[in-house]
């Protein structure tokens, strides 16, 4: 479990914040004492830091040259500047990322994951399992038993996210969420048509009705 | 000034000149001077008169186009009262002394203006900056909400988004200079930017959004262009038809690019296209459906006009809006 450190002043977005990432699955603590920072960090040692620029007393700019001569630590910058003079600097002085207020949660997510992932923590796997089927997400292909099918970038994605929550209902408004945040942008009736080709593969290889519809609330598997 | 002018000009004094004269001539004729005499007395006086006053036509001629010569050649020309070189005759001197006082005071109001208007810029940017906070915070606090009331509360605080990046972008558009940076940009980023800030509305509105040929790279500044997709993409959703697309699409043209915003929506009336980057026009469809404010392809042709974006909108009723814009290439930068 990765530990993300927050240096950010406003106490409403610290708190949101690390109760978000918690719910991610991050172990996340904030700094609400901005005397000393670099040897807090240096205690924590954390996997990752989000930093504000716009910190009381002193720039979030100086206090990355600082945590930078003690640790190698993973920094993005999250901040309400947004000239391009300012993320170049930033990213020139050692940040990994600059992610401008106000972000899109989502995004946000995605791109902590990718600084974690190129900061070497633990490889995602390559294959989702549920309920006795397997998903092999680079190759594409879906199998269960002996049978296996290809299935779309689409379809993948789809089937991905419901393993992911397998169990739950997903609603189709949080499925169609997921899919544009693989930078896939359907609407309503292009997510029915693919999960009618899914179902039918599925009932190919020998999984008919694995993909539960819940009326009005949406799919379950 | 040509010769006639300035001798029209002059037409009282060359008269009453005239009149003498002739009363002189008069005058020495009655009093018995010779007909030859006066003939030559008569020449002598009108070769100096047209003398004289042709010089004064040649040095007036002169000295205007050396002052029309400084005021070319200055940049701000309210200030040409003070950079003229001092007269020599007294009543021009007493002119431009008029003259450089009424500039003076209006140099004043000049600056004035201007640093009002530079503390404004300086305001607007500096709220802009704090009102990002309470909203990153609002975002966040959505999450713990449950499916419905979160979608519906981050498409309303995506408004609220799209109206304060219109504000900067305005503020920012008076001297851009200041923040462009001019990079290599993917245009599958860009799109996927604009797209990201927007997704909330344009899946709310139900648009599916396809991409075409986005693997290319185009020298801008990714976060204008990005704000200028942006602001296409809330015009398609806005006004958008039954069962939306938007298809976004890009194919090199030469050595530039065009990237190619298409929905199928509402359309523009053919009379009112001329005028859609007209500041604060609407059209009937902004009118009909209310909450247009004339102002996103207003601030879309100002920035698109300093990046050298090529911008150009075509339309048919009913049948949907194609908006294009040109990259320039690379070597043109």
């Amino acid at each position: 479990m990765d530990k993300i450190i927050i240096i950010e002043d406003d106490p409403a977005i610290r708190e949101e914040l690390a109760l978000l990432l918690e719910n991610e699955g991050y172990q996340a603590t904030a700094v609400t004492d901005f005397s000393d920072v670099p040897r807090q960090v240096l205690a924590a040692a954390p996997g990752l830091i989000l930093l504000d620029l716009g910190l009381p007393g002193r720039d979030g700019m100086s206090l990355c040259l600082d945590i930078r001569k003690v640790s190698r630590t993973p920094i993005i910058f999250v901040t309400s500047r947004d000239s391009a003079s300012d993320e170049l600097r930033a990213l020139s002085l050692g940040g990994d990322d600059y992610i401008t207020k106000p972000y899109n949660i989502p995004v946000l997510l995605a791109r902590i994951r990718a600084v974690l992932r190129r900061a070497g923590g633990p490889a995602e796997s390559d294959t989702l399992e549920a309920e006795g089927l397997t998903l092999h997400l680079t190759r594409g292909t879906v199998s269960a038993g002996g049978g296996s099918a290809e299935l779309t970038r689409n379809e993948l994605k789809i089937l991905a996210h419901l393993m992911a929550h397998a169990g739950q209902i997903v609603s189709r408004a949080d499925l169609i969420d997921a899919l544009w945040d693989s930078q896939i942008y359907i609407d309503d009736n292009t997510l029915s048509v693919n999960m009618t080709r899914l179902r039918a593969k599925l009932e190919e290889i020998g999984l008919p009705g694995f993909i539960k519809t819940r009326r009005g609330m949406g799919y379950q598997l | 000034m040509t010769l006639w002018e300035f001798l029209s000009d002059r037409l009282d004094r060359i008269l009453i000149q005239a009149v003498c004269a002739a009363a002189a001539a008069f005058f020495l004729r009655a009093t018995g001077t010779q007909s030859g005499v006066l003939a030559v007395l008569l020449l002598a006086l009108l070769l100096v008169f047209a003398g004289a006053q042709l010089a004064d036509f040649l040095r007036q001629r002169a000295r205007l186009r050396e002052l029309e010569a400084i005021l070319e050649g200055l940049d701000q020309k309210y200030l040409f009262a003070e950079c003229v070189p001092t007269p020599r005759s007294l009543y021009e001197r007493r002119l431009f002394e008029l003259t450089r006082r009424a500039g003076r005071d209006m140099t004043g109001a000049v600056s004035d203006a201007r640093a009002a208007q530079r503390e404004y810029r300086e305001y607007v940017e500096g709220w802009v900056h704090e009102i990002k906070t309470p909203i990153t915070a609002a975002r966040l606090i959505c999450q713990k909400l449950d499916g419905d009331t979160r979608r519906r509360l981050i498409c309303e605080l995506d408004q609220v988004q799209a109206h304060v990046e219109r504000a900067l972008f305005y503020a920012r558009a008076e001297s851009p200079e200041r923040d462009c940076v001019i990079r290599q940009t993917q245009l599958s980023q860009l799109v996927a930017q604009a797209v990201g800030e927007h997704r909330a509305l344009l899946i709310q509105s139900g648009v599916r959004v396809e991409t075409d040929g986005l693997d290319r790279s185009v020298y801008t500044d990714g976060k204008w262009a990005a704000f200028i997709l942006g602001q296409l993409l809330q015009n398609a959703a806005r006004y958008r038809g039954p069962e939306p697309v938007v298809t976004i699409s890009a194919r090199p043209l030469g050595k530039q690019v065009q990237l190619t915003v298409a929905d199928n929506g509402l359309g523009i009336p053919a009379q009112e296209l001329p005028r859609v980057f007209d500041r604060g026009f609407t059209g009937s469809n902004g009118r009909a459906r209310g909450g247009s404010t004339g102002i996103g392809l207003y601030l879309c042709k100002k920035l698109a006009v300093f990046l050298e974006l090529g911008l150009e909108v075509t339309s048919e009723e009913g049948r949907g809006t194609t908006v294009t814009l040109t990259f320039p290439a690379k070597e043109a930068l």
